[in-house]
């Protein structure tokens, strides 16, 4: 696509801001992370050989990675019947649900993890149903256990995954699922090679921007995880603000950074591929 | 065309007043103002509903706060490299000790506070001024545990499995943690003992949690026994939870929180009437009310009796640690946590 000069004049306030704002930070992390000591005054590599050659590091990024990989599947399979929902619903259907997925975006991130301590905690809402209900003599473990952030964390990050979804899911032509029903295709036969190919746009974007913001949630994985699950961002916000040693809290972002952006791209690619095998 | 160039030339010279106006912004204070890093929640509540009006009132002062905890103090300063993003810090011991390596404070003239003469010796320094004191101990719901002794019978049953800690990332959890490692043979450089106990008894351990997240996972009794301060068990009362605040037999340890100017700010003088207004006994009395539950400094005080000593010279007997021992050691425990208890 070939932008006229407008277009791209109106585009530089966004391109400086961007180069401001995160390329600069982004350079100066790198440069940061080039120094062996506290202080900044030796150049060196000491520090990334420090973290990586640490097999504890490598078992936090396996855990961080993993913890997003888990919530994109749970997001995903939970979520898709909604916005298959949204896609039956009528135009005013369509607008409650749409209300009903934007909701909890209005509240603050650290309110609705804080809520999940209420909710997952040993007095909180699912224990006391399931001890009401006998399912079990004790109150279960769910606060600072891995089952238990990735539920908390399928609410929070679920809007990321379903707004690109339900996007793409309106502007879906409905003539083309009765044609399929038409020339006839069972109702799953319309769903996987119809309507399932069609939304995969919308569903790898929520996927990347679910794994994305899943696995750097720092706020929900430190409140409802605890320290016994350990993520790259306690590492990061440990080395950058509790003992100051910012060089190696670089190499902790810059492993994430590269982590979840080696995640995003694995995403996109089965995306591509599956779309492929699909038409 | 001629309308999008219009439109780009507003939008520029828009955006340009915006920056403007944020890079005055800085400067744009009123002649008497004074600002100041504030804890969030109780301290900064605390402080606009006391300390303002008092400095206001007394010497026409207005006091701006930014919401910080210690250690992002520290962290904001050091970026800003000699353009202090706020006059005054508060500070833990640990955070403060970070500061004067850093070069980070002006020097301090105890002499200029009026009201110095009302603390105890040894409250001020050439770095700073001590504003409110910190008693850690153990805090327990006397409903569903007996009550422990001392630091040990964290780790024994049946408290142990009712549990709650934090690691080494605040002052209160270091100074516990160091306390327990003492009762096993450790010291305050050597932590070794707690992590071999507490690699004993993790899986049974109720909740490693945040710092913030303490209180919160106290209240939905998630755990019934922690290691915390005066403060947040009174706080907690206040809101109707059950906890009761146990001196341990090796004794409470106490710890100062300190006022600090930074380095290259334009407000010195009034970061002085700031300091002596927040020790005057008034303001130090309206703070040690609930829902403040501050422990004041100032000896025209009368302690309340919730608190776990009858003066301020009790305090001595307290035990103390000596952070510029503990700061180039922590990094390490941090990690040694991380691993010891991750899963």
């Amino acid at each position: 696509m070939r932008l006229r000069p407008a277009e791209w004049q109106l585009a530089l306030p966004l391109a400086l801001a961007y180069a401001a704002f995160f390329l600069v930070p982004l350079a100066l992390l790198i440069l940061v992370s080039a120094f062996d000591d506290e202080r900044l005054t030796t150049i060196g590599f000491a520090q990334w050989r420090s973290f990586l050659g640490d097999p504890f590091t490598w078992k936090v990024v396996f855990d961080t990675v993993k913890l997003g990989v888990v919530t994109v599947v749970a997001t995903a399979v939970i979520g898709y019947p909604i916005a298959l929902v949204f896609l039956g619903a009528g135009p005013r259907w369509q607008r409650v649900i749409l209300f009903v997925v934007i909701l909890p975006l209005l509240t603050s991130v650290v309110v609705r993890t804080f809520a999940w301590i209420v909710i997952l905690g040993r007095e909180g809402v699912i224990n006391q149903a399931v001890l009401w209900l006998g399912l079990a003599p004790a109150p279960l473990n769910l606060l600072q256990t891995e089952p238990g952030l990735v539920i908390a964390l399928t609410q929070i990050e679920m809007p990321l995954l379903l707004l690109p979804l339900l996007s793409v899911m309106s502007r879906m032509d409905p003539n083309l699922r009765d044609a399929s029903a038409g020339l006839g295709a069972s109702r799953w036969r319309t769903l996987l090679r119809v309507t399932l190919p069609l939304s995969l746009p919308g569903l790898v974007a929520g996927c990347m921007l679910v794994f994305a913001s899943s696995t750097t949630a720092f706020i929900s994985q430190f409140v409802i995880g605890g320290n016994r699950l350990v993520y790259l961002p306690l590492l990061i916000w440990q080395q950058s603000l509790v003992v100051y040693n910012w060089p190696l809290a670089s190499v902790a972002a810059l492993t994430l950074l590269i982590s979840v952006g080696l995640g995003v791209a694995a995403i996109a690619t089965l995306g591509r591929r599956s779309r492929a095998y699909a038409v | 065309m001629n309308r999008s160039h219009a439109t780009r030339r507003q939008f520029l010279a828009g955006a340009a007043t915006t920056l403007g106006a944020l890079a005055l912004g800085r400067h744009a204070h009123a002649a008497g103002s004074v600002t100041a890093a504030m804890y969030p929640g109780t301290w900064e509540e605390a402080y606009r509903a006391h300390v303002l009006p008092a400095l206001k009132k007394a010497h026409d002062v207005d006091l701006e706060m930014t919401p910080l905890f210690a250690v992002d103090q520290i962290a904001k300063a050091s970026a800003a490299r000699g353009v202090p993003p706020f006059d005054a810090f508060v500070l833990d011991p640990g955070p403060r000790v970070t500061g004067i390596d850093r070069g980070l404070f002006e020097k301090f003239d105890p002499k200029r506070l009026p009201n110095l003469g009302k603390l105890p010796a040894g409250m001020a320094d050439e770095w700073g001024v001590t504003v409110a004191a910190q008693v850690v101990g153990i805090g327990y719901n006397p409903k569903k545990l007996p009550r422990p002794k001392g630091w040990t019978d964290l780790l024994k049953e049946p408290w142990v499995s009712r549990l709650g800690m934090t690691g080494f990332q605040t002052t209160y959890g270091t100074v516990s943690i160091i306390e327990i490692a003492k009762q096993f043979g450790g010291s305050e450089t050597n932590p070794e003992p707690f992590f071999v106990e507490i690699r004993k008894v993790l899986p049974k351990v109720a909740a490693i949690g945040a710092p913030a997240s303490m209180p919160a996972l106290f209240q939905q009794g998630q755990c019934d026994i922690t290691y915390t301060n005066t403060q947040t068990v009174a706080t907690l009362r206040g809101r109707g939870v059950d906890v009761e605040f146990v001196k341990p037999e090796s004794g409470a340890v106490a710890f100062f929180t300190t006022m600090h100017i930074a380095k290259g700010s334009r407000q010195m003088e009034n970061a002085y009437k700031y300091f002596d207004t927040v020790i005057t006994a008034p303001v130090q009395a309206a703070l040690m009310e609930p829902p403040n539950n501050f422990i004041p400094v100032n000896r025209d005080v009368k302690l309340s009796k919730d608190l776990p000593m009858a003066s301020l010279d009790e305090m001595e007997k307290f035990v103390r640690h000596d952070w510029a021992k503990i700061n180039p050691l922590r990094a390490a425990w941090i990690a040694r946590f991380n691993k010891e208890v991750a899963k």
